[in-house]
């Protein structure tokens, strides 16, 4: 029998003390408790849950990856990479920007600032502006999911938001969270609370530099929107390919609140994704929309829950997938609608694209409905690309690869369309531009190996 | 003097899901004239049209065709259009999310025919108003929703703004009304030229009015039985395809 020894930094309880240290009590104590439901909570297994038969995260040893990457790491080019990013797609965007050792950069706030919205890292916000952090990681409960513990226990730095009543924020917020070198684990944390009648623009990035360091993300956003309050958000998933990432993004909306969700999900070895819209208060609706784009070996699982839980609540999802290579989707939504939730609308549509033999996906929707008064339905396509549309661009002249790129282009334009910020949308395009001419985007270009 | 371009077809065969279509068809089409190829429902136009382009679809199982001294056969539909061939689908295939005027311009490029951005703009406005379509088709999506009419001059527009040297037109006449037909047959007549071959296939004489063809053909089980000028089409219109056919079927093989 050999002992083994836990590795510096590692993910482990030295990291959970080192980031109690110096957090007000309540937070101290959560920590812990998290940390508790973490090493008792087993790993999930595609033959116990339900969620994670298509997923296996077995060969997953969470505690080898390092959290606390010391000193060494710098991050510089890489924070420098993250930004042009942002200056790419969203030039006018404030930008905050986290690594393994927490907030790293915090630019152009200035017009945010006057306005009265509050950006900072989640840690200040433990220590300023505690009843609002408070307020939305309750809805992200340690107990609920062992990587929802683990999350808790060990996030840092990442980016939290405040919009004040009727506050309409008048640049979007760019979070961005990057990590780099094999063996990093990292908890990205992207916070927004819009009180009543607020709105925002949130941007949310995640990505490593290009290759397949193997890494660890556990992320977890959860986003509030008051009575009325508007809500954009912009999901970019762009890790290397050798990045294990398992994310929470959950929003809560209250009456008559609009949220846009549109997400993009590019890298990654695997992914698991719940995109979840709780529609609270009476008259809130959310369009959640996403588009993904997978090849190599990647794993690609996405998870959404619609839960209809006031009256005449809306919601509809879009999701456009294209894999190649040997690639694998998987989708899962479900659609609840609760007992009192009458005139509801939801909607659920999986479109799946295979660009090869090798490449899989499928979809599953389910729909639980208790109220008698509503309107839902779903679908599901997969298939390939269609013979006579290639022939038709052919017959024009165009060669087959560009006849394909074009194919696959429009076959994502619907969702693309629902992009609610020109400048991701315009950068998504060319992203995936790249990725259909066989130039994978997953990470980043950036000199630096370690963050 | 040289030889023009000349679409010669000899012989062809062709079979689709393991069933022979074309049992030898003869067709010469050279460049600066339009043929008209007619025949009952069924007889393989369609067949020929799609083999000529090079749809994966269609199996050649014997014979030839080739296009200005190059043969065809070996070449993928693309390579095809970029020797000067072009087909104007009888079902115009709908591509979601491929805007007409990106397609078009990715067709020009392909073609190595690029415009300056402006220019091509203006060349696509122009060819629009003459055929009569709504500058707003510039921003939808290839025959996404279209009509069958607007699909059919959409497939005209194509052809104006593409200009290839051997035009196969599949009933590219048929379900329009009266103006668009003569719409239509206007903006085939306005690329119509020393340097362009028209294999006009149709069920309709109407058309051949307005294109003066310099041959007519009748294709029938997958071979072209009857030859003739105008005044053939005019027959057809009026005593239909049994006195032909019968006649043919009646001659020595
Ligand atoms: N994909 C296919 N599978 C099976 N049979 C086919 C296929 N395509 C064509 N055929 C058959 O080939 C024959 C010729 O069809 P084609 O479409 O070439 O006729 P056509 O002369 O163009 O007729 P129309 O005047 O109705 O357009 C028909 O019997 C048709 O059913
Ligand atoms: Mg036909």
């Amino acid at each position: 029998m050999s002992i083994q020894l836990p590795i510096a930094g590692a993910v482990g309880a030295a990291a959970v003390e080192a980031r109690r240290a110096g957090a007000p009590a309540w937070l101290a104590e959560r920590r812990s408790a998290a940390w508790e439901a973490f090493t008792e909570l087993p790993m999930p297994s595609p033959q116990r849950d339900e969620d994670w038969r298509r997923t296996d995260v077995s060969e997953l040893r969470l505690e080898e990856y390092i959290a606390d990457p010391g000193t060494a790491a710098a991050g510089e080019a890489l924070l420098q990479a993250m930004s042009q990013l942002r200056l790419r797609a969203a030039p006018e965007a404030a930008f905050v920007a986290s690594t393994r050792r927490g907030l790293r950069r915090r630019e152009g706030t200035d017009m945010l600032d006057a306005q009265g919205v509050i950006i900072c890292s989640l840690d200040d916000a433990a220590v300023q502006h505690p009843e609002q952090l408070r307020r939305a990681l309750s809805t992200v409960p340690p107990e609920e999911s062992k990587f929802l513990a683990l999350w808790n226990a060990l996030w840092r730095g990442g980016c939290f938001v405040y919009v004040p009543p009727g506050v309409e924020a008048r640049v979007p917020v760019w979070a961005a969270h990057t990590a780099a070198g094999a063996g990093a684990a990292i908890f990205p944390a992207t916070v927004a609370v819009l009180d009543d009648r607020a709105s925002l623009t949130l941007i949310d990035v995640y990505a490593s530099p290009a290759g397949d360091d193997d890494m660890v993300s556990v992320a977890a956003t959860p986003l509030v929107l008051g009575e009325g309050a508007r809500l954009d958000y912009c999901l970019l998933q762009q890790w290397g390919m050798g990045t294990w990432h398992v994310a929470t993004h959950r929003a809560s909306a209250g009456r008559d609140a609009r949220l846009r969700f549109f997400g993009a999900t590019l890298g990654a070895r695997l992914q698991k994704a719940y995109w979840e819209v709780l529609l609270d208060g009476q008259g809130a609706e959310a369009t959640l929309t996403g588009i993904c784009f997978g090849d190599g070996a990647q794993h690609l699982d996405h998870q959404s829950l619609q839960d209809h839980r006031a009256p005449q609540t809306r919601s509809d999802l879009l999701l456009k997938v294209a894999v190649r290579d040997e690639a694998r989707s998987i989708y899962g939504g479900l659609i609840e609608v609760q007992r009192r939730a009458q005139q509801s609308d939801g909607y659920v549509q999986n479109r799946n694209l295979m660009l090869s033999r090798g490449a899989r996906a499928s979809g599953i929707p389910r729909l639980e409905i208790k109220a008698d008064d509503v309107r839902c339905s779903h679908g599901v396509t997969a298939g390939h690309i269609d013979n006579d549309q290639r022939f038709y661009l052919e017959s024009r002249g165009v060669p087959r690869a560009e006849a394909d790129r074009l194919i696959v282009r429009g076959f994502m334009q619907d969702a693309l369309d629902r992009c609610p910020h020109q400048g991701v949308r315009e950068l998504l395009t060319e992203l995936l531009d790249e990725e259909i001419a066989g130039h994978p985007v997953a990470g980043v270009s950036s000199d630096e190996d370690v963050a | 003097m040289p030889e023009r371009p000349t679409l010669v077809v000899e012989g062809l065969h062709a079979a689709v899901e393991g069933k022979e279509i074309l049992r030898g068809v003869d067709l010469r089409v050279p460049a600066g004239e339009v043929h008209a190829l007619m025949g009952p429902n069924g007889s393989g136009k369609s067949t020929l049209a799609y083999t000529l382009m090079g749809h994966p679809k269609y199996e050649v199982t014997g014979g030839r065709a080739g296009f200005d001294g190059h043969d065809l056969l070996p070449l993928s539909a693309d390579e095809r259009a970029r020797l000067g061939l072009f087909l104007s689908f009888q079902y115009p295939t709908a591509i979601p999310g491929v805007t007409t005027v990106n397609f078009l311009r990715a067709a020009l490029k392909a073609l190595g025919k690029e415009l300056p951005a402006r220019q091509f703009l203006q060349t696509l406005s122009s060819e629009m108003a003459t055929l009569k379509i709504d500058e707003g088709f510039r921003a939808r999506y290839i025959n996404d929703g279209f009509s069958g009419g607007e699909k059919k001059r959409m497939e005209i527009l194509q052809l104006a703004v593409l200009r290839p040297r051997m035009a196969i037109l599949d009933e590219t006449d048929s379900g329009l009304d009266i103006d668009a037909l003569r719409t239509v047959a206007e903006g085939v007549n306005r690329v119509i030229g020393e340097d362009i071959g028209i294999l006009l296939i149709t069920h309709y004489s109407r058309i051949l009015e307005y294109l003066r063809p310099d041959a007519v053909h009748v294709l029938h089980h997958g071979r072209v039985v009857a030859s003739g000028g105008h005044e053939l089409a005019r027959r057809i219109e009026s005593e239909g395809y049994d006195p032909i056919l019968g006649a043919a079927a009646g001659a020595p093989a």
